[in-house]
């Protein structure tokens, strides 16, 4: 195992990242990057997109943008309208689980931004049945969010013939430095099969291997078909990345939409010590993020302490503070979620365990799961059980939108 | 006439495909195999595949995809195969006969040799002679030395030859290699055009086809290398990762400059 000597990421990760001879993981060499870029530059490219893309008779909207109503969402909301001067459709794929606080941002967006919004959520009970079932399959219950988030709003373009998608950052590129900033890299079907879905399409969840018999059907997925590429092809759907054109900033850019009325969680969360970003789903920075631990060792804490490493808002050694608190957490929305699915915790923390990777986690002669830490000294890591510890329903659950 | 042909290039290393720059640095874009369904979807002619792993180490580094980390070379060109429907050119690290024979019988269609042809040419003729000439391609890897000549460089771009790039395809082609798969060190990653002056040079000396690669940052400069460089196919690695549908706009950029391709 590899740490970045510069930020905090490991070398096994959900991002795939490589080092150089000084041990710089790529991440950081591609933020260097955007210190060499003329920004003012690239303003002037998008406002050329934009003027290409323009619908100027009225016929039709501008482009879409798939929002969750997150800090990234108000913040591309705003740039199109407000910077671009845009005429956006706003499209939300919703996964069932917003935050009270999330859901009242993304509200509040459209009312604020005065924008069209289409607000999309699959039947509860397939996202039940997918939550259950991409869990048992590659570890990650949240499948049905990537592929909705990555799928939804290019259907939607096809269907409403609006070619120019605007989404945010190019988050593989910002974490793990993917591409070069000179690639300006746009969203491919490739992108989202291989990094949001793992390589699983939606119908990879038809197939009914043993324990996993949800009984899913072609009829109950529409929502997941990637349209065909006759399809992007004959509108000439083209999805950009405002990370490109704007020298991206999450805190700074936070700052400004709180400006506009964004407004953070009121309630800390488990996992990471950040209060402004997964809002639009009470899981991702709970479970979902706490399988990552199991699967690879770190954690959504990780991720943000490299962030803002690299912003320069923290230290290393904060960071890896940050790491040490909060990366191992067994986040409470877990007793949200076995309620939600119908699930014990004990089959839950079983089939999490098939998934810890070999090359991060050893068992210990107390039958303890063991990893090597960033400061150096490993350590054991054994699993609680939240549902013997009696822990109490806590505020952070209070503020799920009840179901 | 025979057609111009559109060739995009996918470098593995250590498990991954990545993005080259220079022949040095190297970005993880992801494991074997996706990438490859997508050139199938978009009809390309052919593909060339080449491992740069300069150790024997394959891992992608996690076991929660569909596709599932190998680490052994073959089992991945077993698993390219299964999705390739395309002619397929597999390079990198290929020493020996049983080497191409590993390759070939899992379904490459070629090889391509580089410095293992450059320490014995006559390794050439061998593979040529039991495997046909067909499907033999000398790959060159060529950069501008300190007196500012073109330079031909073995092991991964990083030793000199002291050969000459035009000295060395013509030796090739009477060594019985079949093709020529020219790339530019210097232009690796740099996204500001085929060398056409390099490549124009090499292709006047040969009467074998030779494929272009090395620079292309925008789809007009596949043109320039058939049209300035005389190349007889052109490829390219990175910019067929940035955006949607990258073959077939690339195709479209061909027939937009009249190139007589497949349409």
């Amino acid at each position: 195992m590899q740490y970045c000597t510069r930020c905090v990421y490991p070398s096994i990760s959900a991002v795939p990242l490589g080092f150089d001879e000084n041990g710089v993981c790529t991440g950081c060499r591609a933020h260097d990057q955007k210190k060499t870029i003329d920004w003012a530059e690239r303003a002037e490219w998008i406002k050329e997109i934009a003027d290409e893309y323009r619908v100027t008779d009225g016929s039709n909207y501008d482009c879409i943008i798939p929002v969750s109503g997150g800090k990234d969402s108000w913040y591309q909301t705003w740039y199109a309208k407000e910077v671009l001067g845009l005429n956006p459709l706003l499209v939300t794929y919703n996964s069932n689980n917003y935050l009270q606080v999330g859901l009242r941002n993304l509200k509040r967006m459209r009312e604020v931004f005065g924008v069209d919004h289409h607000f999309f959520t699959p039947s509860p009970q397939t996202l039940i049945k997918l939550n259950r079932l991409c869990f048992k399959k590659m570890g990650d219950m949240n499948w049905h969010a990537h592929c909705g988030i990555f799928t939804y709003p290019v259907q939607v373009a096809v269907k409403y013939r609006i070619p120019l998608i605007i989404w945010g950052e190019h988050g593989y590129t910002d974490l793990g430095g993917m591409f070069s900033m000179n690639d300006l890299i746009e969203m491919t079907a490739k992108f989202r099969l291989e990094h949001a879905q793992r390589g699983y399409d939606w119908f990879d969840m038809l197939d009914r291997e043993e324990g996993e018999e949800e009984g899913l059907q072609a009829r109950d997925l529409l929502w997941a078909r990637y349209p065909s590429d006759d399809e992007l092809e004959e509108i000439e759907v083209r999805g950009i990345y405002l990370g490109n054109f704007v020298n991206w900033d999450g805190n700074e850019q936070t700052e400004l939409m709180k400006k506009f009325g964004f407004e953070e969680s009121p309630v800390p969360f488990d996992r990471t010590y950040r209060r402004v970003s997964n809002l639009d789903d009470m899981h991702e920075n709970g479970i979902h993020d706490y399988l990552k631990f199991v699967k690879f060792g770190y954690g959504r804490a990780s991720d943000h302490a490299c962030k803002d490493i690299r912003s320069g808002k923290m230290t290393r050694e904060e960071g890896v503070e940050m790491v040490r608190k909060y990366d191992h957490v067994k986040p409470r929305d877990l007793l949200r979620w076995l309620q939600y699915v119908g699930m014990s915790e004990a089959e839950f923390d079983a089939i999490a365990d098939t998934f810890r990777d070999s090359r991060v986690w050893q068992k210990n002669s107390s039958g303890e799961w063991t990893k090597e830490n960033i400061w150096g000294t490993p350590s054991a890591y054994p699993v609680p059980s939240l549902t013997e510890s009696n822990i109490e329903w806590s505020e952070f659950q209070k503020q799920a939108v009840p179901q | 006439m025979l057609k111009k042909r559109l060739i995009p290039c996918l470098f593995l290393k250590n498990g991954f495909l990545v993005r080259s720059q220079g022949f040095n640095e190297h970005q993880l874009l992801g494991n074997a195999i996706h990438q490859v369904e997508r050139f199938n979807a978009w009809e390309v002619d052919e593909l060339i595949y080449i491992d740069i792993t300069r150790d024997d180490h394959y891992d992608i580094r996690r076991d929660d995809m569909k596709v599932k980390s190998e680490s052994d070379i073959l089992k991945i060109l077993e698993a390219v195969s299964k999705t390739c429907f395309m002619p397929l050119t597999f390079g990198g690290r290929i020493r020996t006969l049983q080497d191409i024979y590993d390759r070939i019988s899992r379904g490459a269609d070629k090889v391509t040799i580089n410095t293992q042809a450059l320490a014995d040419p006559t390794f050439i003729t061998e593979s040529s002679m039991v495997f046909g000439s067909q499907a033999i391609v000398v790959s060159i890897d060529v950069k501008l030395n300190a007196n500012g000549e073109y330079e031909v460089y073995s092991h991964h771009g990083q030793q000199p030859t002291g050969l000459h790039p035009v000295a060395w395809a013509k030796q090739a082609e009477q060594y019985g290699a079949g093709e020529i798969f020219l790339n530019s060190i210097d232009r690796d990653g740099m996204a500001n055009g085929y060398d056409t002056a390099l490549i124009r040079q090499v292709a006047e000396a040969v009467s074998i086809p030779v494929i272009a690669c090395g620079g292309v940052g925008q789809f007009k400069h596949l043109a320039q290398g058939i049209n300035d460089g005389l190349a007889d196919a052109v490829a390219a690695g990175n910019i067929f990762h940035f955006t949607e549908l990258s073959g077939k706009r690339a195709r479209k950029e061909l027939l937009k400059a009249g190139i007589h391709v497949r349409n």
